[in-house]
């Protein structure tokens, strides 16, 4: 390993554990807000879609769902977001992400035939996210079945002792020990110290903003290091994948890229001009892109190990259980698999002619209905 | 661009050459020698096809290269890439349309010039496999030793094309040997092409006289 390789590596592990500080903190702040507030807040959420439709626009507002989802976990492991209200949030995550890659596209928005095919590369990723959640979101609305195999996984994986889930275990020690020393850093901010002992409320507040924006820096940091250090296994897998074709070793490949750089949409973002060139098919693209979805869950369970509450790691599982559970659906069977892959090429087709409608199919799908929606609904 | 991708495509640029050599090997061959061209003709088809799939496998590999480095690209360096593998790749279609030359039936085995063309498949020979120990960009003067060498065969090759299309010479085939040595030195050329590709700017790559 080299200078820079190990720089890159010192780097993300610090980023990595910051992250997990940074969830901490966010937990905290919700506490000190108080649950009659925090009840007050998240009663825009208690309507089921109008939290998918929060889930997606958080997501594509912030442009990772890796955000979301990890500020989800944080909320539900300090107890004022429950697991039924998180659940379609984390569903709407899972939408809002493949904005990342459409957008990516419009980089061939002036050669008709390579948009076509980067265009349908990007929302292949949509319409799959968008299949599996009209599958599976009612679904487990009324059976509640995923979420009770995720609360099944949560009880067997502390029945197992696993070390980063005990109350007491080193990790979450040395997390707490790092949250504690950022308070203690803010408290000796003479305004800040104010706020904590008269205006709790304020004080809260300012530490939820603040979480939010660790979580963020600090993934950013954790992706940008690590896609740094992994860039030749990125660019072998993708070399052999490429010789390969698609099937589960491309799927294999999407979850090692993705769960190696803790973004989806990295690699969903990377595939875009490889397909958008020609050389490498939608059909042979989709399966990474579906190990992209399953790797990106990674980021909710890492989080997870912050929390106290073992209600974090059950939401974590659930974003595990379901994203496999879609790629179940839909992979296996070929005349199911070529649905989202039609339906983009399809859409492809339209806006490689007229290519205003790409950019009113973003505005529209990630923007105006997630918004209209959420006025409706509540 | 870091080493790992450099190391193989430099690979992928080194077996091309390895073809390329096997192929214009087989080619001269038929050409000079006694060989069997029906004992030879599928392999070299299918050299020139390997040839050109391992040129497709460079392309794609910048491509993925590019995707995934998206923020650091070395591009003049992709482009050399780009238009020396194009330079290799040529050297095996000309190596075919020698063996094409041979399919005619016009064999230079027993002219009086034997010696002289033999000689001149031994240096071109030379100078494919100078080449590919050059990829490795480790000595610069060995790469500017390689495009004198190659000019200057390059210009005696043309006053032998002048000479033929000016009636100076008498020979057997005067067609097939103009297009012999007009074959050999497109080989010749590309061989400097890809070159300048190595140490030239981009833009003045492929322009050395210029």
């Amino acid at each position: 390993m080299n200078l820079k390789s190990l720089k890159n590596l010192s780097f993300a592990i610090f980023f990595l554990y910051f992250f997990l500080v940074s969830i901490k903190l966010l937990e905290k702040g919700i506490k000190t807000l108080g649950a009659e507030y925090t009840d007050q807040l998240f009663e825009s959420v208690s309507n089921p879609f109008a939290g998918l439709l929060v889930g997606i626009l958080c997501t594509v507002l912030v442009q990772s769902s890796s955000v979301t989802t990890a500020t989800i976990v944080g909320l539900v492991g300090s107890g004022v977001l429950s697991l039924e209200y998180a659940i379609p949030m984390v569903m709407g995550a899972n939408i809002g992400t493949t904005v990342t890659n459409t957008l990516v596209s419009f980089g061939h928005v002036r050669r008709e035939q390579e948009f076509k095919r980067a265009f349908a590369a990007s929302t292949m990723h949509d319409f799959f996210n968008l299949i599996v959640v009209i599958l599976l979101f009612p679904l487990d609305l009324y059976t509640g079945f995923i979420t009770k195999l995720a609360e099944d996984g949560t009880e067997f994986i502390l029945a197992t002792g696993f070390t980063a889930t005990k109350p007491n275990s080193p990790i979450k020690a040395g997390i707490k020990w790092g949250s504690n020393n950022i308070l203690d850093g803010l408290s000796s901010i003479p305004y800040v110290n104010n706020l904590s002992e008269n205006s709790y409320r304020v004080y809260a507040v300012l530490l939820i903003v603040v979480a939010i924006g660790f979580i963020f820096l600090s993934l950013r940091n954790v992706v940008s290091n690590m896609k740094s250090l992994m860039l030749n296994q990125i660019e072998f897998g993708l070399d052999k994948a490429l010789a390969k074709g698609g099937g589960l070793f491309a799927i294999l490949i999407g979850i090692l890229i993705t769960f190696s750089v803790q973004s989806s949409s990295i690699t969903t973002s990377i595939l875009v001009p490889i397909v958008g060139s020609g050389i490498l098919s939608i059909e042979n693209a989709f399966p990474i892109t579906l190990g992209a979805n399953i790797g990106t869950t990674i980021t909710a369970v890492l989080a997870s190990f912050a929390v106290d509450d073992p209600a974090g790691l059950t939401i974590a599982l659930h974003h595990v259980f379901f994203n496999l559970m879609g790629v179940a659906i839909i992979y296996p069977f070929k005349a199911i698999r070529n649905i989202p892959v039609n339906l983009a090429k399809s859409l492809s087709n339209i806006t490689a002619k007229r290519r205003y409608i790409a950019i009113l199919y973003v505005l529209i799908t990630f923007l105006l209905l997630p918004l209209l929606g959420v006025v409706l609904f509540n | 661009m870091s080493k790992e991708s450099l190391d193989n495509i430099d690979a992928k640029l080194s077996e091309m050459l390895t073809n390329s050599m096997h192929i214009y090997d087989v080619s001269m061959n038929c050409l000079l020698g006694d060989t069997n061209l029906d004992t030879v003709r599928d392999d070299l088809y299918a050299t020139d096809k390997a040839i050109n799939e391992l040129h497709r496998e460079v392309r794609r590999e910048m491509i993925v290269h590019s995707a995934v480095n998206s923020r650091n690209l070395d591009i003049p360096l992709l482009l050399s890439y780009m238009t020396m593998s194009k330079d290799i790749e040529r050297i095996g279609d000309y190596c075919k349309n020698l063996f094409e030359i041979a399919e005619t039936g016009n064999t230079f085995t027993k002219g009086e010039n034997l010696d002289s063309y033999i000689e001149l498949r031994n240096d071109i020979g030379k100078l494919i496999v100078y080449l590919q120990s050059c990829l490795n960009l480790e000595d610069e003067t060995k790469i500017h030793d390689l495009i004198t060498l190659g000019s200057s065969m390059s210009t005696d090759l043309d006053d032998k094309i002048t000479a033929l299309l000016e009636n100076k010479e008498t020979i057997e085939y005067p067609v097939s040997t103009t297009l012999f040595y007009r074959y050999l030195k497109r080989i010749v050329s590309h061989i400097v092409n890809a070159s300048t590709a190595l140490i030239m700017p981009t833009d003045q790559i492929d322009y050395l006289d210029e």
